[in-house]
């Protein structure tokens, strides 16, 4: 087994067959900023051993649908299945928006890279906001 | 005459974005050489960030199992950060390691002085292993 860190070399036994398991995931995500100028929220949906995520921008006059898209996931470790994280793409035409999600004590810490590609002159930037998991329990 | 750009949310349009000279502005936080705060990490034991002209390159050492394994020096994109890093404009990087049978997708920023990096690792061996996600934390060798 090739690895680049010893933290990748896992015993051929500790590695169980399977998918990731998504449930960490499903709900609605809301920012913990109120006053956000990015991503108000957003949805994760589970289907077929697929996740998609729907996310809603901030705009000048409510919310903004980006639409869903499918996210790839991430488990933990290289030995885990439980999933951890996941990667998702929304290209708008005049910009790329690339989401990193890490899920981190109930916490989900969204990394933002949006890439314009409108000659618009805006700088390519990153953004990190948190996002919790309405759950209804309190 | 007003220019009008598409968006998506709000910071599409924040004015910020429009200022020259982004990818300069406080890259110093980043240039350096930086070591794990974990001493007995099993993942990246040490960053170094290099700066030529406009281009990011980042070279890695990682813990082995008989010794340390080297990551080449990997050219990386400067992004804009919109979190000011002590009241300055900030960069982040990201950079992707590629290993044929893995990449390590990561992206880094500094903050208060800690260098966080997330990495999202990627395996095409089918050796059953998960692709997964981890962070680590880093100080700068002074």
């Amino acid at each position: 087994m090739q690895f680049a860190q010893i933290r990748d070399r896992v015993d051929a036994g500790a590695v169980t067959a399977g998918p990731i398991d998504l449930s960490p995931f499903p709900g609605m995500w809301v920012n913990s900023n109120p006053d956000t100028n990015g991503i108000a929220r957003l949805v994760a949906s589970e289907s077929g051993g697929r996740l998609s995520l729907r996310v809603y921008g901030i705009g000048p006059n409510g919310l903004i649908d980006w639409g869903a898209a499918e996210a790839r996931v991430f488990a933990g470790g290289p030995s885990s299945r439980t999933g951890a994280g996941f990667t998702c793409v929304y290209d708008f035409g005049f910009a790329e928006t690339r989401l990193e999600g890490m899920l981190a004590k109930g916490l989900l810490v969204l990394a933002q890279f949006h890439m314009f590609k409108d000659d618009s002159g805006r700088a390519d930037h990153f953004v990190r906001e948190y996002f919790a998991l309405t759950h209804g329990r309190y | 005459m007003t220019q009008t750009f598409e968006f998506r949310q709000k910071s599409h349009l924040d004015p910020a974005l429009g200022e020259a000279g982004w990818q300069t502005l406080n890259a110093a936080t980043l240039i350096g050489r930086w070591l794990n705060t974990d001493p007995g990490t099993r993942g990246l034991a040490e960053l170094t960030i290099k700066k030529d002209g406009e281009l990011f390159g980042i070279s890695a050492i990682a813990a082995g199992a008989s010794g340390p394994i080297e990551w080449p020096l990997t050219a990386a994109k400067a992004l804009a950060n919109l979190e000011e890093e002590a009241g300055q404009r900030a960069v982040a990087l990201e950079v992707t390691f590629d290993f044929g049978f893995m990449k390590a997708a990561a992206h880094i920023r500094v903050n208060k002085g800690v260098l966080v990096i997330v990495v999202f690792h990627t395996f095409s061996d089918n050796s059953g292993r998960s692709n997964y996600v981890n962070r680590e934390f880093f100080y700068r060798q002074v």
